[in-house]
């Protein structure tokens, strides 16, 4: 039975509450002790001590204690309030809710329980619970419009429109014709969001209807304004969508898209050039200042069109020197023919030819002159249009009429990249970095490329002339805290490319876990926007985060961690640190060899643990007790190299952390899909792993990796070392049956692959992989013939680079590849073999 | 080609929040959470802006998109301006703040710095009503110096001292925005018409609360979000103003 408390003890407990609520936790568990000491088994005050400590970074202890209060006093709503608050903080959210019910059960009128379950129920998305608890709190308190809000929300995230409005509309009703003031913003916005709920019916015309009633008082003036020309457009209604747009235009001449609805207001054929330039250029005459109107015609004009306005646009650039003339130019090298007339143009300039006769003062000649060369630097560096020596020729001349200009260095480190010398590349953007050494930008640009040459110390060392090193884990620190996912993505993969697997894991990890936290952060903001009432942007907040993983930052991530995982399953040795190529390949025979390798390994791991936790003692020396950016005491990490990663007993069950999330955010990524395949395959489920083979197929069916694939699936099938349950079969071989049919045979189907394929490098080194596959006897003329491709005029340096790790895996010969590759590309390092 | 896009646009595009913190700490030093972005996108969804580059072959369009969308393309963002309102202004005066502007070093000189300050300037006065806008800037920082004074308007107000965290003292700035102010008027006018068509000729429509009550209100509410560096700008912000 829950013991009573003396009417002393019972005010000194209301003191807990009340320091707890004053964020006073010290003070509240030494209260609570008070009230403990003569009631050592009272449930709520150990409840309420348990959540003090828990504030205080107890959580586990607050845990241990809030536990057994519940089980002194099952019947409190406190103690199980409580234990739900902590099931929260510790993210366990269904139990949370559990509890919270159990709360709400035993005091079903408590403001704080109802609410709490509520916040939770929005967080799982749980949109039926979500109603009743938003109804329960409506009927409670009526008079206050969020609590109505908050329920038209639940009912419009649960897809219930119709009722949403209607909850809206009630509240408004209730006001009874007593207009809320323009700066009601609260009103303002609930008006807007009552729109935006009309539109998503796919009523347009009531939303513009509505929109039109009640648009005039919205002080979010371009809100209303994109809505309506929105609106306006999807019904069709020409004239007055056409005034719309130009509206939106008048405020904003520099978004494309008011342009096109511009356009497709007026019905301007697409193919009417004429037309269309002669839009645009009514806006470049009312915004003489404005990019936009004078670069978008670039994009439709054709020929001699497209020629003279070229002309106009560069030379206008130019002459201002605006350094980012190319970056604005270079899409519309998609067209062979513009690229070749933008190139003609500018080498024009330089000869002298078209310079329009206007004769400049000598020193915006230079300018002009430094831009060129500048320009022509980007051109000849730029993937479609390159021609490095030149591009090299180029940049040197800019840089000796501007030595000081920071992106004529910077391009000059991008060409030494495009070069295949990575180090080289690093050394010159280091130049860059040194001409303005208090630009973040540059710096940023120095980090990555020395990263891109494996030199993860020395990255972090820049990274922390901008980082405040003196947070817990120093400069890697900060840049956790602050959730710089590039570095950390690029950190992760150049540990990649090491096989230093265990850094790696431990960055791949550390972006998931920033994900988790952006997820995690909506938390607060279920009851701080109702607060605030910007219900349009709340709701656009929900909505996103729904689809978070979908962001190019995780899928980038994501597909690192598989490879590591892959790799770490493929090559278990990997675990105790990088080995030398050859001996981690597949036909590593000579185990005496690997025995010293991994000796060497074992002794390399140790020296960096000792660098490691000599740094944390001078860290931990400098500052006694740093702190986190939110004034929490942060801990050290106890596993910076992340050894615990690394060693897992079952790399590919991690796999799935990133797998899952992965393919079901991008399904439509094929590298994606093909990495599943090779986690399925090799965890021996194939049903999965032929749907990612199918999914794969439906993206592109010639795809290299896919090609390869294919074929390793079908000869897998045919020696399974025991045959697949029945059902199982039958799916798998119906569905395979679809991409490669087993009366197929494989040889020619590979032979038919190269000869379709053979202009393409790629295609070719996966058709060649086939057949080595097939026939393991061929490898020398597979060799040879991957020889030959160095041979080929459209073979980039990425794809030679790519024929190396062919070659291990074929566990042949490099030597002949590396040389031939490095005659042909001199300036590279990427075939120097150690 | 580059895009001054809405951050809340209709559709919205809250989806370019994690490029926008990738801008700035690839460009600045001054760095934030993600949920201070959210902070901003979610008190003050009309006042930020982003510069993209739009993809090759132009944005999909869709239902809700219908002259193009951005969402759910993830264009590279190349800029942005991240700004907010004063919450509790020491003069009582509601003012707009520039919490972090920036433009990658790539896209100079194409006006986007200039057109993202334009926006969020008309956004503050017409949805906020603010009196006039603040923000700071480096001493040494030339280029933005020459925005804000000599093309947008700022004036510098006072230096401040050892403002950055590296010591660097600080020029605050502001400009008067209330020639953007929406006519309060007018809208009333029309709002007693539409009472009187409703109701007949008892129309009798009160004439408003004077503006300084809704800044009042809002300043009460409290604020449960986790801000920024625990002491990084954001707060810094606050802390030097309420000095003044």
């Amino acid at each position: 039975m829950p013991e009573t408390l003396s009417s002393k003890d019972h005010s000194l407990f209301r003191q807990v509450v009340h320091h707890f609520e004053m964020k006073q936790y010290k003070k509240g568990i030494k209260t609570a002790d008070q009230v403990l000491r003569k009631n050592p088994k009272h449930g709520d005050t150990q409840a309420m001590k348990a959540l003090n400590m828990s504030q205080i970074g107890q959580l586990e202890e607050a845990f241990a204690l809030a536990k057994t209060a519940l089980q002194n006093d099952m019947k409190s709503h406190i103690t199980w309030h409580v234990y739900g608050l902590l099931l929260r903080q510790e993210k366990n959210y269904e139990e949370a809710i559990k509890a919270y019910r159990f709360a709400l059960r035993l005091e079903p009128e408590s403001q704080p329980i109802q609410r709490d379950l509520a916040l939770l129920q929005m967080q799982m998305r749980d949109y039926q619970g979500y109603i009743r608890s938003r109804s329960a709190m409506l009927q409670t308190r009526p008079g206050f419009r969020q609590n109505w809000t908050a329920l038209a929300i639940a009912h419009h995230l649960a897809g219930d429109l119709a009722e949403a409005e209607k909850v809206l509309t009630t509240y408004e009703d209730t006001l009874k014709g007593a207009t809320p003031h323009v700066a009601d913003m609260e009103n303002s916005e609930a008006t807007l969001y009552k729109n935006t709920i009309i539109a998503e019916t796919g009523n347009v015309e009531r939303a513009l209807e509505h929109l039109e009633a009640v648009g005039y008082r919205c002080t979010d003036v371009l809100a209303v304004m994109e809505m309506k020309a929105n609106y306006l457009l999807r019904l069709d209604r020409k004239t007055e969508a056409e005034a719309a747009y130009t509206a939106l235009l008048e405020r904003n001449p520099d978004n494309s898209i008011y342009y096109n609805g511009l356009i497709k207001a007026k019905a301007i054929p697409e193919s009417d050039h004429k037309a269309l330039k002669a839009l645009y250029d009514e806006w470049v005459e009312k915004n003489p200042r404005c990019d936009a109107a004078r670069r978008i015609p670039l994009d439709f004009l054709e020929g001699e069109d497209f020629k003279q306005a070229a002309d106009a646009y560069l030379q206008r650039m130019l002459k201002k020197g605006v350094p980012s003339l190319f970056v604005n130019i270079k899409q519309l090298y998609v067209n062979p023919a513009k690229r070749d007339v933008v190139q003609e143009l500018v080498e024009g300039y330089l000869s002298g030819k078209a310079t329009n006769g206007s004769a400049e003062s000598n020193g915006d000649n230079n300018e002009f002159l430094s831009c060129t060369y500048y320009f022509l630097a980007q051109h000849y560096d730029y993937h479609v249009s390159r021609n490095l020596p030149k591009a090299m020729e180029n940049v040197e001349k800019a840089i000796e009429l501007s030595p000081k200009a920071v992106e004529y260095q910077m391009t000059k480190a991008r060409i030494w990249k495009h070069y295949g010398n990575p180090g080289k590349a690093a050394e010159e953007m280091e130049k860059a970095r040194l001409l303005d050494e208090k630009d973040r930008h540059i710096n940023t640009k120095a980090a990555k490329y020395v990263l891109r040459n494996n030199d993860n110390e020395k990255a972090l060392e820049l990274m922390s002339k901008f980082t405040r090193n003196e947070t817990v884990g120093g400069t890697l620190g900060d840049l956790h805290e602050m959730q710089c996912t590039w570095f950390l993505t690029e950190d992760a993969e150049a540990f990649l490319r090491q096989k230093k697997l265990g850094l790696a894991l431990k960055r791949f990890h550390s972006v998931n876990n920033i994900f988790d936290t952006w997820q995690e952060d909506q938390f607060d903001f279920h009851g701080f926007s109702l607060r605030k009432g910007m219900i349009r942007a709340y709701v656009d907040m929900v909505r996103w985060e729904d689809r978070l993983r979908e962001h190019p930052f995780y899928t980038r991530m994501a597909i690192g961690a598989v490879k590591a995982h892959l790799l770490l399953h493929d090559q278990p040795d990997l675990v105790h640190g990088p080995m030398p190529s050859g001996i981690n390949g597949l036909d590593s025979t000579d185990e005496n060899q690997r025995k010293k390798a991994l000796k060497k390994a074992k002794k390399e791991q140790q020296r960096l643990e000792k660098v490691e936790s000599d740094k944390r003692a001078a860290r931990k020396a400098a500052a006694a007790n740093a702190k986190g950016a939110d004034g929490e005491t942060k801990k050290e990490d106890s596993d910076p190299l992340g050894n615990t990663l690394v060693q897992t007993q079952d790399p590919l069950k991690d796999a799935m952390k990133f797998l899952a999330p992965l393919l079901r955010s991008s399904p439509q990524n094929i590298e994606a899909q093909c990495l599943g395949f090779e986690v399925y395959s090799r965890q021996n489920k194939h049903l999965l792993a032929v749907k990612c083979l199918v999914a794969a197929h439906s993206i592109d069916p010639s795809n290299p990796t896919l090609h390869l694939q294919l074929l390793r699936f079908r000869k897998s099938l045919e020696s399974l070392a025991e045959p697949l349950p029945e059902k199982i079969a039958e799916v798998v071989n119906a569905e395979f049956d679809k991409l490669l049919p087993k009366t197929q045979n494989l040889e020619e189907w590979n032979e038919s692959y190269l000869s379709t394929n053979k202009g393409s490098v790629a295609h070719v080194q996966a058709g060649l992989s086939g057949r080595q596959f097939l026939i393991p006897e061929s490898k020398p003329q597979c060799e040879q013939d991957l020889l030959a491709t160095l041979d080929s005029p459209d073979i980039t340096i990425d794809e030679a680079t790519a024929a190396l790790d062919i070659l291990n895996k074929w566990g042949s010969d490099k030597t002949a590849y590396a040389e031939k590759a490095g005659k042909k590309w001199p300036e590279s390092s990427v075939f120097e073999l150690n | 080609m580059v895009d001054i896009v809405p951050l809340s646009s209709y559709p919205s595009y809250i989806d370019l929040l994690p490029s926008i913190q990738t801008c700035n700490i690839t460009n600045l030093p001054e760095n934030y959470f993600l949920k201070y972005y959210l902070y901003h996108a979610l008190t003050w969804p009309q006042l930020s802006f982003v510069a993209v580059v739009r993809p090759r072959g132009g944005y999909k369009s869709s239902t809700t998109g219908i002259a193009g969308n951005v969402a759910g393309e993830y264009p590279k963002v190349v800029g942005y301006v991240l700004a907010k309102m004063e919450e509790e202004p020491t003069d009582g005066l509601q003012h707009g703040h520039i919490t972090s502007l920036s433009v990658m070093r790539t896209h100079r000189r194409l006006g986007i710095a200039e057109r993202l300050m334009r926006m969020s300037q008309r956004a503050m006065a017409e949805s906020h009503r603010a009196h006039f806008v603040s923000l700071h800037v480096r001493m040494s920082n030339v280029a933005a110096l020459r925005l804000y004074r000599d093309t947008l308007g700022f004036e510098v107000e006072k230096v401040e001292d050892g403002y950055y965290a590296d010591g660097e003292d600080a020029y605050a700035m502001r400009l008067n925005l209330q020639n953007m102010w929406l006519d309060w008027k007018a809208i009333e006018k029309r709002d007693a018409e539409n009472n009187k068509e409703k109701n007949g000729e008892e129309g009798n429509e009160d004439e408003g609360e004077e503006v300084g009550d809704l800044g009042k209100k809002d300043a009460e509410k409290m604020i449960r979000v986790k801000v920024g560096r625990g002491l990084g700008v954001g707060d810094l912000v606050e802390k030097n103003e309420s000095k003044a």
